[in-house]
């Protein structure tokens, strides 16, 4: 039965226009699709094929290409598969339609993206602080932002190294990576 | 009341001979019967339960979960302290009535432990408040968390844990570090150098410039919003 699914699944996608399908295992798809019809997608999805639980958005940084890519996961009860829809948008101004009036849990979602990364989903319910509500910085998922340097900035570190360790360490034991090769920006050149 | 004032009275050293005795015999007691605060943050609570329950069973040292602080002489730091959480942690401590003891477990409360390069934890737990034991590991076994609270049980008993009252006689150190995480208007609701004059506790590091600071925007305390959400409406008719 599955597999019929599937073939009609396919013949559906080929609605989209502009639409790159790749079918990962039985029970995974990728598709990517140009920003502006990715609402269509969804929409044919939910409605058509059943693919009724979004159960994530998630967000990649490509600093270097200066997009953003989001990536819809649906989830149908019916087929059992995952249609993970892939889209770029531009990194400035960082602005997407929300998928709330489709799927209500996208409030949350986006809420956090808007968070973590400054994206502004147009219609989504509500942009305010999600979880870092007593931040004040950038968004700090952001690839520019350097969480190390802010650390260097703000916070002190001390050194953890007692006799105990030290004599496991002369013994050929204990840690293996010493601290000043592990932390970047402690390196000694 | 007047004439009570008016009575003299002569301060001298303390002779009785079973002062000592009665020292000894306080400091013993308190040793043996501590209440853990449950207030766990991190992944190193995961430890605890073995540690509580039959298996390591933590009360025949005659230490004990509490639920809240006000009751409780241990604040246990159970892992890595989130700038957010860190404002809990320190608003929990100073409601805890004193004497006080601070155990930070697990590396995050040293140095951040794999945190240390977050921008969201905090990195020494002892810039913050005054830490009386820390038991390293990622995280430690209820063995190592025993062996730690029983040092702490001989400290309290030979009367070297007083770090509580480095709280008071260096708040202004404490309150520095406090203010350049999370702004000059920090405030707690609870009056540390009251509190201090109160136990006898003002040392010279005190007062200072960031105390300084704290009493020219310190507010009357009130209340602490407890809101759930910014979008709770209020219910219209």
């Amino acid at each position: 039965m599955s597999q019929e699914l599937t073939h009609w699944l396919d013949d559906l996608l080929e609605e989209i226009e502009g639409i790159k399908v790749r079918r990962k295992s039985s029970r995974r798809v990728r598709a990517d699709v140009p920003a502006d019809a990715l609402p269509a997608l969804l929409e044919l999805l939910q409605g058509r094929a059943g693919y009724i639980h979004l159960s994530a958005i998630s967000c990649v940084d490509w600093i270097e290409d200066d997009e953003f890519e989001l990536v819809y996961h649906v989830w149908s009860y019916e087929s059992h598969s995952l249609v993970s829809a892939h889209i770029r948008i531009a990194r400035e101004p960082g602005v997407y339609l929300s998928v709330y009036d489709l799927y209500q849990p996208a409030g949350f979602f986006e809420r956090d993206i808007h968070e973590m990364y400054g994206i502004h989903f147009e219609g989504s319910p509500n942009m305010e602080k999600f979880i870092l509500t007593e931040w004040d910085g950038p968004p700090p998922m952001r690839k520019e932002f350097d969480s190390e340097a802010y650390v260097n900035e703000h916070l002190n570190w001390q050194e953890y190294n007692p006799p105990w360790l030290q004599e496991l360490i002369a013994e050929g034991g204990g840690v293996i990576i010493p601290p000043e090769e592990q932390r970047f920006s402690r390196k000694k050149d | 009341m007047n004439s009570i004032n008016k009575i003299p009275v002569i301060e001298e050293k303390r002779t009785n001979p079973l002062a000592r005795v009665f020292d000894e015999f306080v400091r013993f007691c308190r040793s043996r019967s501590l209440f853990i605060l449950h207030y766990c943050t991190g992944c190193g609570a995961i430890e605890l339960p073995p540690a509580m329950t039959s298996r390591f069973d933590m009360e025949r040292l005659g230490i004990q979960p509490m639920v809240s602080p006000r009751q409780a002489d241990i604040l246990l730091i159970t892992g890595y302290v989130s700038i957010k959480t860190l404002k809990r942690v320190i608003l929990t401590y100073e409601q805890m009535g004193s004497p006080k003891y601070v155990i930070g477990i697990c590396s995050c409360t040293v140095n951040g432990g794999m945190y240390w390069q977050s921008y969201a934890t905090a990195k020494k737990l002892d810039e913050y408040m005054p830490v009386d034991l820390y038991i390293a590991g990622c995280m430690p076994r209820p063995e190592a968390v025993l062996a730690g609270l029983q040092k702490l049980m001989d400290r309290i008993h030979s009367g070297e844990a007083n770090s509580w009252e480095d709280y008071f006689r260096n708040y202004d150190y404490y309150l520095g570090n406090q203010q350049k995480l999370f702004g000059e208007n920090w405030q707690t609701p609870t009056d540390i150098i009251t509190e201090a004059k109160h136990y006898d506790l003002i040392g010279e590091g005190t007062l200072g410039k960031h105390t300084q600071i704290l009493e020219q925007h310190q507010k009357p305390l009130e209340a602490l919003d407890m809101r759930l959400g910014h979008d709770l409406k209020e219910p219209t008719e």
